[in-house]
């Protein structure tokens, strides 16, 4: 018992007395504390990641991921504010409301992500945003735009769960977590809508062996896979493997 | 500057010998649950611990404490399902259309896959599974105390109001229980995977219950109607669910930093743009917030004798 305690908790106690103590001892001054947090950052000085000629490079780190799942968001704030603002022939009142409610959740992930990454944000150097391309989704009819919601849902749930083990400040995860249920709320809604009870159907929650009842993961890799088709850009996320 | 990081490395260096690397303490916990009898120790279970989410009690769980909470629930939802579909001796099926009773049975299908799942997990670490418990879904505790549902096991609506806080109980005190399990990869995944399927369930759930009439949206909503009286348990559920405030360290431990959603952001993009306390709604909508594994195993409990 003595073992796992000391490792799980007296452990990270002592660590972050003996940063306070260390910190504390020396001078009350904030370029010290910014060394200290971020000693393992200036090993590796590459910004996070880049677009260069094309190509966007997820790095191996709690940026790498947050990175990710913004591209995420700025695809689905996008994809919701098109269908708000031309909606298909056939939505309803409670199809647009619904919609209205998923592009600000959405525009808040958005904003969210873009506020914690920060200078970190993989456009914050662009001079334009990326431009989204929706054409592999029939976006005319009710029926084409549920669909498309929900395999885009489907694979932000899928997504955050392979995510959710591979971060590693635990603020972050926490974050993460609440958005990930969220996003699995709209992911049953949009597919009860484009098929009724599809809900937790076997394509997204396995029903046989080792994996029944568990919800769709999905690896950074397959993630930049299903997401190219959209992007104006070459995803590469193998760094997030690693993690 | 080169000084100061001396002092940052030093600092790591001291904490490193102080405790293993969070692989071997992986390791470990891995061998530990795999030796049969650890369950006699529960200590031996001990799994990351996380910070206290309000001062007062810490909340330490095991990882064996976390599989039963998640088997419990588990347990308690297929009970409920069941019943309500006629597939219990003795409780006669509730008067749900056939379309609502197929969401059921995906829904109690994979309750029962659940239970089976972390049963096994649970008796593979070396623990035995705990009896079966007696369920009153009236919440009369078998007429001991006046029901808080009477009408449970022949209103559909009350049925699934009940489902509802249930299923969004679980989705709050999973992701707490996530912190508990970190150490273990395996674990993690499997609460993430259970919880965005516990999230699955309370969504249609709500979309079900807003087809019949309530004001409820798939998501939890400060708009939706309240559930039951304050301070009750099943009200508690959704206690603190309106905030709109999120905040983060951007370094293990350090100073917290609050998301800017009320000032800066630029989220306010609808046409005209919403009133600043009705963004903030649509904030609190977008963000389920974790409990402690208390506010489910309280509702569990009025159902349970």
């Amino acid at each position: 018992m003595a073992d796992l305690a000391d490792t799980s908790f007296s452990g990270r106690a002592l660590r972050r007395r003996t940063f306070l103590r260390v910190a504390g001892a020396t001078a009350a001054s904030s370029a010290l504390v910014l060394a200290g947090c971020n000693d393992k950052k200036e090993d590796n000085p590459t910004p996070t990641p880049e677009v260069t000629t094309g190509t966007l490079t997820f790095k191996g780190d709690d940026t790498g991921i947050f990175n990710l799942t913004y591209l995420l968001a700025q695809i689905q704030a996008d994809f919701y504010q098109k269908l708000v603002t031309t909606p298909p022939a056939d939505f309803t009142a409670a199809d647009k409301e619904a919609f209205v409610d998923m592009r600000d959740h959405a525009v808040i992930y958005r904003e969210f992500y873009k506020s914690v990454l920060s200078t970190n944000a993989y456009d914050s150097n662009l001079t334009k945003a990326l431009e989204f391309n929706f054409t592999p989704y029939t976006l005319t009819t009710r029926k084409g735009v549920y669909e498309a919601a929900s395999k885009l849902e489907d694979l932000g749930v899928g997504a955050y769960n392979g995510l959710g083990r591979r971060l590693r400040n635990l603020s972050y995860l926490r974050l993460l977590l609440k958005i990930a249920s969220v996003k699995a709320r709209h992911a049953a809604f949009v597919r009860d809508q484009a098929e009724p009870n599809s809900f937790a159907g076997p394509d997204v929650v396995a029903i046989t062996g080792s994996q029944a009842s568990l919800d769709t993961v999905k690896t950074p890799v397959e993630v930049a896979t299903l997401l190219s088709p959209l992007v104006p850009a070459v995803l590469v996320a193998d760094n997030l493997m690693l993690l | 500057m080169d000084f100061l990081n001396l002092l940052a490395r030093l600092a790591d260096l001291d904490s490193t010998a102080a405790a293993p690397q969070p692989a071997g303490a992986r390791r470990a916990a891995l061998g530990r649950l795999g030796q049969a009898g650890t369950a006699l120790l529960p200590g031996l279970l001990l799994g990351a611990l996380s910070q206290p989410a309000t001062a007062g009690t810490l909340d330490t769980r095991t990882r064996l404490d976390v599989l039963l909470l998640v088997r419990q629930l588990a347990a308690l939802g297929n009970e409920l399902h069941s019943r309500a579909l006629g597939l219990v001796p003795g409780y006669t099926a509730l008067p749900l259309t056939a379309a609502e009773k197929t969401g059921i049975q995906v829904i109690r299908e994979q309750e029962v896959q659940r239970v089976a799942l972390v049963s096994q997990l649970i008796t593979d670490g070396g623990a035995t599974l705990p009896a079966a418990p007696r369920y009153d879904f009236t919440g009369s505790q078998n007429g001991a105390r006046a029901a808080l549902y009477p009408d449970i096991q022949t209103n559909p609506d009350t049925y699934l109001l009940v489902a509802q806080v249930l299923k969004d109980a679980a989705v709050r005190v999973y992701k707490t229980q996530v912190e508990f399990v970190r150490a273990d990869i395996y674990l993690s995944e499997l609460l993430l995977r259970s919880h965005t399927v516990e999230a699955r369930h309370a969504s249609h759930l709500r979309t079900l219950r807003r087809q019949r009439g309530a004001t409820v949206k798939s998501w939890i909503s400060p708009d939706d109607a309240p559930v039951g009286t304050t301070g009750t348990a099943v009200a508690r559920v959704y206690a603190g669910e309106s905030n709109s405030v999120q905040a983060y360290s951007a370094a293990d431990n350090g100073a917290l930093t609050s998301v800017p959603f009320n000032s800066t952001l630029p989220i306010n993009v609808a046409t005209p743009p919403l009133s600043p306390e009705a963004i903030l709604r649509k904030v609190a909508e977008a963000f389920d917030e974790p409990a402690n594994a208390v506010v489910a195993t309280d509702v569990a409990a009025l159902f349970t004798y």
